[in-house]
């Protein structure tokens, strides 16, 4: 399989940091669409949309968004990332990405986790004290529903069973379902278990921080039976591209900053990473894809040595980067990044058949 | 009037290009970028046998006499060590073992350690902080722990050691701004 390269956004509503303005929700719906045709224009393969239940991010509903993304775009694949499976119903989950599958010709995948926020969760009437159980359960039912219709599945302590039931439409692609896992051992042995695609989520830290979940997920696959060639890996981190290094990084901190806020508490509050933490991360060692062309190139190869992955999508312009300089990033992935990569990892593969 | 204020790191590391200077290092780029400071360094590993030999005060070397100062008279102590057998090097203490009893009286001392994992944290609070509480030193409240998981080479990876920095250095510059405020040197009444 050619390597892939995506793109994912949240399709953050948040201020400009330089002019203060703030896009209402229907602006910035259409600059999410615009992003998608862009991408696909640049020769990107993957276009990613997240899962969230607030006000300052506008895609609650990303089937909706992907769908009227497969009406403007014709070959690039169209992923959530992620659905949050825990808190919702495997059957209409299925039915929307199905949905999505027609709409688009085959182009529909989900990436299932649990995302970095928990709003979604009161509000459809889960206890977030019982996420692993109905992370498990949905999924069950999710690849249940997706193998055979119509399908009988046993139900579980918080999903009623189906018997007989006729599910539909059916897709005319394969649906990939991708687990999205940030590091929780258990889960990536699951995911490993079931012989699904795991899609690694890497924030911050080192490249190498994910050896171990990986490890887990390769053996648990290998004990279950599944072929090692019928297994994919992604990675998931943050990034941007600039023109120059230095210039990457100004664009991108301000607004990673303030996006990562809430999942940087100090002393119970949001706070800003500092810069010198954000150059560290940039560095060869850490995670994040920020920097010029080169750069990224380098560390999706090095992400490619450690984990043996056949897709990076890189989630860009979180905390609100304007659309402009998005775009701009996503140009230079799909035109500059991306060809060198593919030619790069082909060559190596070719090596090692 | 304001002075830089000089930073002296005890460094308790044996290795050269050391974890603990590496986050030492984020603790003074922090200072650097709130205050005008100089920044030097006693390494205890490197101070020789007029240091390694010396049981009192009076038998160390001139210029390990000159190191000693260096720390009693600093405005800013930062002790920074690795863990080894549980607890600060044997080397890291005797350092303070020959430093004045009340020479850190009121003096604004920043914790530092690293450790194999981060079953050694609490090295800050149970053997650093007492050790600094006897010589009555203004502590800074938040201490600074890594381990080595948390590096690549010498450079901290784990973006939450940075946030800590932040907000512990934070702690403390009123204090520091204080002391570069006032107009007598703290060498001038150590002298």
């Amino acid at each position: 399989m050619a390597f892939e390269i995506g793109i994912l956004t949240f399709g953050e509503i948040t201020s400009d940091l330089t002019t203060g303005a703030l896009p209402s929700p229907s602006e910035r719906m259409m600059q999410t669409l615009e992003q998608a045709r862009v991408a696909e224009q640049a020769g990107i393969d993957v276009f990613g949309v997240g899962e969230h239940h607030r006000t300052d991010f506008v895609a609650s509903a990303p089937h909706m968004v992907l769908a009227a993304a497969a009406t403007q775009t014709s070959t690039i694949k169209l992923t959530s990332g992620v659905t949050v499976l825990s808190s919702d119903d495997p059957v209409r989950v299925f039915e929307n990405f199905a949905t999505l599958d027609l709409l688009s010709g085959g182009r529909a995948e989900i990436i299932a986790g649990r995302g970095s926020y928990t709003e979604s969760f009161p509000l459809f009437g889960y206890d977030l004290a019982d996420y692993a159980d109905l992370f498990r359960e949905k999924l069950d039912a999710l690849l249940a529903i997706r193998a055979k219709n119509p399908v009988t599945w046993e139900g579980g302590m918080h999903r009623a069973p189906l018997v007989n039931a006729d599910v539909t439409p059916r897709p005319v692609g394969d649906l990939p379902i991708w687990v999205g896992v940030g590091g929780t051992p258990a889960s990536a042995v699951r995911t490993g278990q079931l012989g699904l695609p795991i899609a690694l989520a890497l924030l911050l830290g080192p490249i190498t921080q994910m050896q171990r979940p990986a490890a887990l997920y390769h053996q648990a696959a290998a004990a279950a039976g599944h072929s090692e060639d019928s297994l994919r890996t992604s990675i998931n981190a943050h990034g941007y591209v600039g023109t120059t290094s230095q210039g990457a990084r100004d664009t991108m901190y301000p607004y990673f900053a303030r996006g990562m806020r809430e999942n940087n508490h100090q002393r119970g509050e949001g706070f800003d990473i500092p810069r010198p933490a954000f150059d560290a991360q940039a560095t060869e060692p850490g995670v994040l894809l920020v920097g010029s062309v080169q750069e990224i190139i380098d560390k999706i190869m090095t992400y490619y040595e450690v984990y043996g992955i056949s897709r990076a999508i890189m989630q860009m312009g979180f905390g609100g980067v304007p659309q402009k300089e998005h775009l701009q990033a996503i140009e230079l992935l799909g035109t500059e990044v991306a060809p060198v990569v593919r030619r790069e990892i082909a060559s190596r593969e070719e090596v090692a058949a | 009037m304001t002075r830089p204020l000089t930073v002296v790191i005890v460094n308790g590391s044996p290795t050269e290009r050391s974890k603990t200077m590496g986050l030492a290092g984020l603790v003074t780029t922090s200072l650097g970028n709130k205050l005008d400071i100089q920044t030097s360094s006693v390494d205890v590993y490197r101070l020789g046998s007029g240091f390694t030999g010396a049981i009192t005060r009076e038998d160390v070397s001139p210029d390990v006499e000159e190191d000693l100062r260096r720390v009693e008279t600093a405005d800013v102590l930062i002790a920074a060590t690795p863990v080894y057998r549980a607890t600060y090097p044997g080397m890291f203490k005797h350092l303070f073992d020959l430093v004045d009893q009340y020479a850190l009286a009121n003096k604004p001392v920043i914790l530092v350690a690293t450790g194999g994992s981060d079953r050694h944290a609490l090295v800050i609070e149970h053997a650093l902080r007492p050790l600094f509480g006897f010589f009555q030193a203004a502590t800074a409240p938040v201490g600074f722990y890594a381990n080595s998981g948390d590096f690549d080479g010498t450079l901290v990876l784990n973006n939450e050691v940075y946030s800590r920095i932040e907000i512990g250095v934070g702690d403390i510059l009123p204090q520091l701004t204080a002391l570069a405020d006032a107009a007598e040197t703290a060498s001038v009444n150590a002298l």
